[in-house]
């Protein structure tokens, strides 16, 4: 078995806000400047992955199902004259990545994690499996517009960041553990996030073979 | 420390390039035969000639279902005798583009049905259905770091217990949104690519790819020994100035090569300022290995580039010969880039590695088991 000690969480559900709002409110998180160019899915990971103060040696696993949607939106918008920055900006893992350079946090590993059914399996085995001492697992999605009407992107904004230590820390809120199992079953990324927003419970299968316990302390 | 300790071996692999599966484009890379053409950047939509290397028979722009679905179950046929995405028998799958090529041609050409491959998940559950794979699927999408990902977590799962073998496997076809891209960005530009070269102006050209690899933990006869990942997190499209980067991703693959003889397969796209980079660092931590790179025949396949490249380098492994620098002739950043081909079984194994947006960089190093 798996087990990590959950031992910091942070978790952004802004519901309705537009990118403009979100992006008014979040600025002074970050050099001035820099949210410009950022997108909304962008500042909430930022904004809650540096409050787990990343270090060089920490692995950083991202959860994205859909990524940069405003962004990829955007940038199929631009052409002919396709748009150098919205490409760039458009491209996952950009929505960890954005906050991460304009800090200049440098991370040894970094696992962006694409959607799958096992998604949530998957994110946290690549968590759980890295030698670093913590590893912070965040991600989340962004609303955006025709996409959404397409369902080939989210319909709900949100995003979150955890860090896992030693099952065995002290400082912790939570423990996660995933366990081999005969049976199989699926988390999405938005009900794994409503379980940490709220704090609850989690026992069950979650990917072919792969059963996830979550407790809060 | 390498990141890995456990050795894992390749029971199994092969790579698609518009030149064919490995063996084929290992030989043509020997000849010197460049698979990229000048192409339009927007396909039907025309736009400036960039050099492209596609398939043979596709064309830029993505049909529905996407043309490139009946080689990828090609590809993986020899492989298709596991349970692959059950329990036991994990999939990772690594891409930069996905079918967002499909994405590309539902808004420009606007048939809806388009939509139903046009996000990462809906590519890979359609190649997912197409192989028989069942759920247990790992998605990574790094840029063009992707396919090491892939393989760094199948090393790991391998290495706990948590898996009998994994299939690692990775693909990234063109379409007008990455070339589109490239092009804005104006690394894609007329010019043909010249890895290493010390030239006026740099430039890349893109290539369609595919690849496969079995890891197991005794199965095969060759084995990955160590392998690295860092990210600078300096800038989205550019590397620390003195190359601290690609150092700190190299330093824990040659500390386990070290007193061996290597050779060195690098990212090589065409660029200028990272390839003096990768080349200068490349010689620091491996003085005199011969270095090369087939980008410029092949076009950097993205995402996939890591696992299609080491296909080539097994393939060179196992020939005993490696191509050299295709495209590329002197003056060079290094006087290690090897233009021409090399044997390569006065070698202990080679380094092979991988950069990507953001300052990612990747390492590993391959030998016979």
């Amino acid at each position: 078995m798996l087990e990590r000690a959950i031992t910091a969480l942070h978790t952004a559900d802004p519901g309705a806000e537009e990118p403009g709002a979100t992006r008014a409110r979040l600025k002074e998180s970050f050099p001035a400047g820099a949210s410009r160019r950022m997108t909304q899915l962008g500042m909430l990971v930022g904004t809650l992955l540096e409050a787990l103060g990343p270090r060089p040696d920490d692995t950083v696993v991202y959860a994205s199902r859909f990524g940069e949607s405003r962004a990829l939106e955007a940038y199929l918008e631009s052409f002919p004259a396709a748009s150098p920055t919205l490409f760039q900006t458009s491209i996952h893992p950009s929505g960890v990545q954005q906050g991460l350079i304009v800090r200049q946090r440098a991370t040894a590993e970094v696992f962006p994690v694409a959607g799958s059914p096992a998604q949530v399996a998957q994110a946290l085995l690549a968590a759980m499996l890295a030698p670093a001492p913590r590893a912070l697992v965040c991600g989340g999605e962004e609303r955006a517009t025709w996409l959404t009407e397409h369902r080939a992107a989210s319909a709900r904004t949100f995003a979150f960041a955890l860090a896992l230590g030693s099952a065995s820390s002290d400082d912790r809120l939570g423990r996660v553990a995933l366990a081999p199992c005969g049976d199989t079953g699926a988390l999405t990324l938005e009900d794994w996030f409503d379980l940490l927003h709220t704090r609850r419970g989690f026992a069950g299968a979650i990917a072919p073979g792969w059963r996830l316990t979550l407790e809060w302390s | 420390m390498p990141a890995v300790a456990t050795p894992v071996r390749l029971s199994a692999w092969d790579c698609l390039t518009p030149l064919g599966d490995a063996a084929a484009t290992h030989a043509a890379l020997l000849r010197g035969e460049v698979a990229l053409r000048p192409t339009p950047v927007l396909g039907r939509a025309g736009g400036d000639a960039v050099p492209l290397a596609l398939l043979p028979g596709r064309a830029l722009d993505e049909t529905e279902p996407p043309a490139w679905h009946g080689a990828v179950r090609a590809l993986l046929a020899p492989v298709a005798d596991r349970p692959w995405g059950t329990a036991r028998y994990p999939v990772c799958v690594t891409s930069s583009n996905f079918g967002v090529g499909s994405l590309y041609a539902f808004r420009h050409a606007g048939a809806a049905d388009f939509v139903q491959h046009g996000t990462p998940h809906a590519s890979v559950a359609a190649i997912a259905r197409l192989c028989g794979w069942g759920e247990n699927i790992a998605v990574f999408s790094h840029a063009c770091v992707s396919a090491h990902l892939g393989l760094m977590l199948a090393s790991r799962l391998i290495a706990a217990g948590a898996a009998e073998e994994v299939l690692v496997f990775t693909y990234d076809f063109l379409s007008p949104f990455v070339a589109g891209g490239f092009h804005a960005l104006k690394i894609l530009n007329a010019q043909m690519p010249a890895p290493y070269a010390a030239r006026e102006t740099g430039s890349i050209g893109l290539g369609d790819g595919a690849a496969y690899a079995v890891v197991s933990r005794a199965q095969g006869n060759f084995a990955i020994t160590a392998q690295s990942l860092h990210n600078e997190m300096f800038h989205f499209t550019a590397n620390q100035a003195d190359g601290a980067g690609f150092a700190a991703a190299l330093a824990p693959v040659a500390e386990a090569a070290r007193g061996l003889r290597v050779w060195l397969k690098g990212h090589g796209t065409g660029t200028l300022e990272a390839g003096r980079l990768e080349a200068e660092a490349m010689q620091r931590a491996f003085p005199a290995a011969p270095l090369t790179g087939w980008k410029g025949s092949l076009g950097h396949t993205l995402g996939s580039c890591g696992l299609v490249e080491l296909a080539l380098v097994l393939q060179s492994l196992r020939t005993g010969r490696a191509p050299g620098t295709v495209g590329t002739v002197s003056p060079t950043f290094t006087d290690t880039v090897a233009t021409a081909p090399f044997a390569t079984d006065g070698f202990d194994g080679a380094v092979c590695t991988s950069n990507a947006f953001g300052g990612a960089h990747a390492a590993l190093f391959v030998r016979h088991a």
